[in-house]
């Protein structure tokens, strides 16, 4: 049962994830007033890489990279429950927390470095360092602004915190949701903290050696873990989800904010991400976590 | 046991074996025999082991140890033989800087534990809290101030470091994840010794260590020499011990924490020194590209630092875990966020360490004809591995033998269901379920990326890659594990805690220190009557002081 169960969750946030990604192109190319590629481009696309018959591998620990990364988005997947209430689409949740969560996360992208080192290009080794130089100024506004949520929900489990919100957390605590914003449009990838993964500077990222099959393992792996954390932060901020109607509405109305950021603003080089991220979120959250428990 | 000392009968010196003193056993005993199987590969000379013996007697005297100055005599010979065992390698500064601030610990400790004594008349650890309350408020603070000034020094928290980087770097390899493993940890007993049986300074504490966790973590991003790395991280991840027993029921995330340290110290400072062994080569900029050469031990070290970053399927997660969820549940908010800042950026150092060595290209041509390391250090490392990979499945195994030390110092106990579950009052994880899926996943994702599509094509050669439409070749510098954060150096911030070292403080003490004596050579100038005289008025003052 729980594997039907698991395999359901895949599914949904394979096919969702890949629609997801195809919108934003779509949304995009309308901000800058061109027509965008069809709605479905992005999974054609990774099936047509699967099928290459030209990929190079770098030994073992390269092959293996890609594979461990899409264990980590994966993993994420499972340990985050898609409706914070009823028993079906519940994964792993019962058996893990948001602490567990937080570091699957980051499992996956530290496995992939694993293989791009491993590749011995050295523009790829920078793409790496870049990344995880960024991640941790990241993850400093977010962790705080979960924290804070942990704290006053009293929990670390994921549905427990979902359905405690009467007021939604980001009404609640707006300056909380402001920090985990910034915060999470980072870990979207999207401008202005996108110098890792960007298109124009792939030729540098973690990804420069990668082709063929590895790449399209990795486009899936992205599409998973987008909708994977998109499920997350809806239910740390916006209540959660009791159908698939309002799971998908509310993951929607987020990703669009999210990738309206990335449309309007420039790119940061990697140090100037990481002064604003320490000054300007970080000082938001921690006045946001002042406040929101001061008493 | 019980001695009485030279006819003196108020003082007793006696021994007791404790839940906690017997879990600071183990540690030590694991550390010992792991690195006895270095041994044969290292040609030391006969003081060197015999000193050895000592040090580690000297450790199980200190942890046996039921009074404060049978731990003190202890201390004083922990620190006079890792001396003598320092000397063989290190440098006369590093050696001076070790000696100094050993002395300064050792003083500075006696001072305390004289102070507890003045008040009660006992140095026995039973009666300290009593010693400690009759204190008046002004000595209670002297002496908080005396015993953490020796318990930090021994950690080498953030500030009292100074001389614990060069000693690490300098020191034998054979003798570094000793050093690292248990030697650091005598700090972590004592302060846990000083929580238990006297008081919790708590805020101190809770700032101290994470302070230290968090400038440590970017100190070691910068290093270049990996001995320095980990000893930066060892200074860090011992920031977090700090950190947590400055909260009410941080003893148990202290204790998980200190196991799995040592595991991982242990781990990773043998992995180094076997790479030392084979290529003679310590620094980033001279390594690389050594996984084909060597795949056992980059899987070792790989298996080190997922559990030092705290990466969920191994045994360091669980640690984090306990750490985290007490500190969350005693509202240290900030606190919390502060550690999971520096076990995020963690995550580059770790990064660099296994790159620099094994990943990316070599970076002469030497490291292509090396060979696996020799078994003797394997040994040690496959234990490591396999214990941090069933702590890990198992995170809540160790729960019931807390809760003996737990019930012997009179705290709360942890909850305990099963030894798969680790269980904390915000939340629960089941680390063999965690474990299984990961395997399961990893193997369904591999089954399902080997057989769709097309077969991979090896590379050609180690210059195969992308690199910018041209052909790179031996001339050109591929590899990039040394440049590894320097990024971080452009960030204000960051920059800003990098540039000021406590190099520049104990300088700055240093000179103070030389125009101090400067005045006082002016008075004790080495003249004769001038010296009577001083003598004559100082011994009036005291006959006046005396009679008044």
């Amino acid at each position: 049962m729980i594997f039907i169960d698991l395999f359901l969750m895949l599914l949904v946030a394979y096919v969702v994830g890949f629609l997801y990604y195809g919108l934003y192109r779509n949304i995009t190319a309308r901000f800058q007033r061109r027509f965008g590629p069809p709605v479905w481009q992005s999974f054609a696309d990774s099936i047509k890489f699967f099928l290459k018959e030209d990929s190079t591998s770098h030994g073992w620990m390269f092959y293996l990279g890609p594979i461990i990364m899409t264990s980590g988005a994966i993993m994420t997947l499972f340990f985050i429950p898609f409706f914070s209430t009823g028993d079906s689409f519940l994964g792993l949740s019962a058996y893990g927390n948001l602490f567990l969560v937080l570091y699957l996360m980051v499992l996956g992208p530290l496995g992939n470095a694993l293989g791009v080192g491993a590749g011995g290009n050295p523009f790829g080794a920078m793409g790496i360092t870049r990344g995880l130089t960024r991640l941790f100024a990241m993850e400093l506004p977010f962790y705080i602004a979960v924290i804070a949520i942990m704290s006053l929900s009293g929990s670390a489990d994921i549905a427990t915190i979902a359905s405690e919100q009467v007021t939604l957390n980001a009404f609640a605590y707006p300056l909380l949701f402001i920090a985990a914003l910034i915060s999470f449009v980072g870990m979207m990838g999207q401008s202005p903290f996108d110098v890792v993964g960007a298109p124009v500077e792939v030729y540098s990222g973690p990804a420069s050696e990668f082709s063929g099959k590895f790449l399209a393992l990795l486009m899936s792996q992205s599409a998973i873990f987008t909708f994977a954390k998109l499920v997350l932060m809806v239910h740390l901020f916006l209540g959660g989800a009791s159908g698939f109607l309002e799971l998908l509405l509310k993951t929607f109305i987020l990703f669009i904010v999210v990738i309206s950021f990335g449309a309007i603003y420039g790119r940061f080089k990697t140090p100037q991400s990481v002064d604003f991220l320490l000054k300007v979120p970080t000082t938001i959250a921690v006045v946001g976590l002042i406040l929101a428990t001061w008493n | 046991m019980d001695l009485t000392l030279f006819g003196l009968t108020d003082i007793v010196l006696s021994l007791k074996v404790t839940s906690l003193a017997n879990f600071f056993a183990i540690l030590i005993s694991i550390s010992f025999v792991m690195v006895m199987f270095l041994m044969p590969k290292y040609k030391l000379s006969k003081s060197f082991y015999a000193l050895l013996a000592l040090l580690t007697a000297s450790l199980f005297l200190i942890v046996y140890a039921a009074d404060y100055l049978l731990f003190f005599i202890g201390w004083e010979v922990m620190s006079i033989s890792t001396y003598f065992l320092l000397s063989f390698t290190l440098s006369k500064k590093a050696l001076y800087k070790y000696i100094i601030f050993a002395m300064a610990s050792a003083l500075s400790l006696f001072i305390a534990i004289l102070m507890l004594y003045s008040t009660n008349h006992s140095f026995l650890y039973v009666d300290a809290k009593e010693s400690f309350s009759a204190m008046s408020s002004v000595m209670s603070i002297a002496f908080i101030g005396f015993m953490l000034f020796a318990i930090f020094i021994k950690l080498g928290t953030i500030g009292f470091h100074y001389w614990l980087v060069d000693a690490y770097e300098e020191s034998q390899n054979l003798f570094t994840p000793f050093l690292s493993g248990v030697v650091s940890k005598m700090g972590v007993y004592a302060l846990m010794l000083f929580v238990i049986n006297v008081t919790q300074p708590a805020l101190v504490l809770a700032v101290m260590g994470v302070m230290t966790s968090v400038i440590a973590t970017f100190k070691a991003i910068q290093e270049d020499s990996v001995k320095r790395l980990l000893a930066y991280s060892s200074i860090a991840q011992l920031g977090y011990i700090v950190t947590v027993l400055g909260v009410a029921d941080g003893m148990g995330g202290a204790l998980y924490h200190s196991l799995i340290h040592t595991a991982v110290k242990l781990l990773l400072f043998i992995n180094v020194a076997g790479i030392i062994y084979v290529t003679r080569r310590e620094k980033f900029s001279q390594l690389g590209g050594l996984l084909h050469r060597m795949p056992q031990s980059f899987v070792l070290l790989l298996i080190g630092i997922i559990a030092l970053a705290g990466m969920p399927p191994l045994g360091g997660f669980a640690s984090k875990f306990m750490i985290y969820t007490t500190l969350l549940d005693a509202k240290y908010l900030l606190i919390l966020s502060a550690v999971m800042f520096s076990s995020a950026s963690a995550f580059l150092y770790v990064y660099k360490l296994i790159y620099g060595i094994y990943l990316g290209h070599p970076t002469n041509k030497k490291l292509e004809s090396v060979k696996e390391v020799p078994l003797s250090f394997l040994i040690p490392q496959y234990i490591l591995s396999v214990m941090l990979i069933v702590i890990g499945t198992f995170p809540a195994l160790v729960i019931p033998y807390f809760n003996s030390i737990m019930k012997e110092s009179n705290l709360n106990s942890i909850v305990f269901e099963n030894s798969a579950t680790l269980v904390s009052s915000y939340a629960q994880y089941n680390g063999l379920v965690v474990m299984g899926a990961f395997i399961v996943v990893f193997a369904l994702v591999l089954l399902f990326f080997v057989s769709v599509g097309s077969k991979t094509k090896e590379a050609k050669d180690r210059f195969d890659i992308a690199f910018c439409g041209e052909v790179p070749n031996e001339a050109t510098h591929l590899h990039y594990g040394a440049g590894m954060g320097k990024e971080l150096k452009r960030v204000g911030f960051i920059a800003t805690i990098l540039k000021n070292s406590s190099s520049t403080f104990y300088n700055f003490l240093a000179k103070q220190t030389e125009e101090l004596s400067q005045i006082l050579r002016k008075i004790y100038s080495g003249n004769l009557s001038l010296n009577f005289n001083i003598a004559i008025i100082f011994i009036l003052i005291l006959f006046w002081w005396s009679v008044k």
